[in-house]
């Protein structure tokens, strides 16, 4: 025999994890402009208790949604978008490796390439001194620009995962490998699947507007059902509770 | 004791065990490949009414009045298997079902069936669901996907750089309500092997969204509200009679 308190309980994680579903949207909508940006979904899961006794959801998981976003070009050689499969690889300040899409370099006072956050790009070379401008070939060729010319000065490898959409966001656009998504496994642009790179243009946010304020308007029914679910549940219980009358 | 004080409780524990699904409905609303549970009642056993021989009428046998009904249960419930609605996502491994049938998962506890096509490649390569419970093919085996992009076909065939790599498996059972019986996280467990004939199309980058059809919802919600409070004010009348028979009955003077 089933109890309406846990019926009310029901509801309440359903509203709980309504609320989480929410925090996600509103993370996606926020992120709607930011280069390099992969939008998370949540997924929810039937919960079922092993006598049969019925649990309503929970939240079983977020998932990176890991298709391509659009190129914006912007005309700085120093804006590298990838165009396939594959993420940069930069090094964070306590030393791990966190691999990102947003491609929107920059030279920094110690001649190193760095991404928006500061985080030095992990490739293959050095700048020569006096670097006034990098830039990138489809298959990783980084060259820069001295007073002698452009010059070759090594390559850029990218890194990809057997499974991308467990990648950890780490905040500030990055990502960081899980056991999950498994290893990072780098690679030449272009080679084997992986995807190339192409400079001057960054890979827009792939949120759709759309599809998030869809999703938002569904949220935000069903949150009104749980909560009348919960209330009607409320009186019932106060129904049964004044049951006797003096 | 009292046969109609039990029979408006019972309609209170019947619709309270009712309000549990819908809430379990309603938190399923948005779950993909979910399948809403129908809840209904039943007529609870009668039982004849007879009266004793009155001093009255010159009687030697009981009178019987007809049979009473002794209040109502719960149906058993069942699975509605209708097809839900179709959801674009985009995304590479989010598979629906086209018409009747299901996807092949294997869990711990033996193979289970789903129509929630949210799968993803694990770290292995291998195809899982979101629980990592692993997706099989037609013979029963585990996927195991290389990188890259995957095609998945309309007859379930996966494709990589044009090279078949393996076959979804799908079963169709013919009788699904009877069949199968529900299981932890959206899966269905099936008591003997599928005897359907056929196979569902498969969509790639589609998912079924739960049949929970929240018009519907509201109005059992509306019901299920009513009748308990007339279950409650019978229970209360019922009372209230009672208490009648026992301060009034039987005074004398």
């Amino acid at each position: 025999m089933t109890s309406l308190f846990h019926t009310l309980n029901i509801s309440k994680v359903d509203m709980l994890n309504r609320l989480l579903d929410l925090d996600v949207v509103s993370n996606n909508l926020a992120n709607v402009n930011t280069v390099g940006y992969k939008s998370n979904r949540s997924n929810f899961q039937e919960l079922l208790a092993a006598n049969g006794m019925k649990d309503g959801i929970q939240f079983a998981s977020t998932q990176a949604l890991m298709h391509q976003g659009s190129f914006q070009m912007t005309g700085s050689s120093l804006d590298w978008a990838i165009e396939g499969e594959g993420f940069f690889a930069v090094e964070l300040p306590d030393g791990r490796t966190a691999y990102t899409r947003d491609g929107h370099f920059q030279l920094d006072a110690e001649n190193n390439l760095v991404n928006g956050s500061g985080y030095p790009l992990i490739w293959q070379g050095t700048l020569p001194a006096g670097t006034q401008n990098v830039s990138v070939g489809p298959n990783g060729q980084v060259s820069a620009l001295t007073d002698a010319g452009w010059q070759e000065v090594g390559t850029v490898q990218l890194s990809r995962f057997a499974n991308p959409t467990a990648l950890s966001s780490f905040g500030q656009n990055v990502f960081l490998a899980t056991d999950v998504s498994g290893a990072a496994q780098a690679n030449v642009p272009g080679q084997n699947g992986y995807g190339l790179i192409r400079a001057q243009a960054l890979e827009q946010s792939n949120v759709d507007m759309a599809q998030e304020m869809t999703h938002l308007m569904t949220l935000q029914r069903s949150f009104q059902i749980s909560t009348r679910l919960f209330q009607q549940t409320d009186s019932m219980i106060n129904l049964a509770i004044n049951m006797r009358k003096y | 004791m009292i046969k109609g004080f039990y029979s408006a409780v019972s309609a209170m524990v019947a619709n309270a065990n009712r309000q549990q699904v819908l809430a379990h409905n309603a938190a399923n609303m948005d779950t993909p490949g979910f399948k809403q549970v129908l809840s209904s009642f039943d007529e609870f056993w009668k039982t004849p009414v007879v009266f004793p021989p009155g001093n009255l009428q010159n009687l030697s046998a009981m009178t019987y009045s007809g049979m009473l009904g002794l209040g109502v249960e719960n149906a058993p419930e069942i699975s509605d298997f209708t097809q839900g609605a179709l959801q674009l996502t985009g995304n590479m491994f989010d598979l629906a079902l086209e018409g009747e049938g299901f996807f092949r998962i294997e869990t711990e506890a033996g193979e289970r069936y789903t129509r929630d096509g949210r799968f993803i490649r694990d770290a292995e390569g291998q195809l899982v669901t979101v629980d990592g419970n692993y997706v099989l093919d037609e013979n029963g085996n585990h996927i195991t996907l290389p990188n890259g992009q995957i095609l998945i076909d309309q007859n379930g065939q996966v494709l990589s750089e044009d090279n078949l790599i393996a076959q979804i498996g799908m079963v169709i059972f013919e009788n699904p309500a009877e069949e199968l019986t529900p299981d932890e996280g959206n899966l269905f467990e099936a008591a003997a092997a599928a005897t359907g004939e056929g196979s569902p199309q498969v969509l790639q980058g589609y998912l079924e969204m739960s049949n929970v059809n929240p018009t519907q919802l509201m109005t059992q919600l509306v019901e299920v509200a009513r009748t308990y409070e007339a279950a409650q004010k019978m229970v209360q009348n019922q009372d209230e009679l009672t208490g009648k028979a026992i301060s009034t009955l039987g005074r004398i003077g």
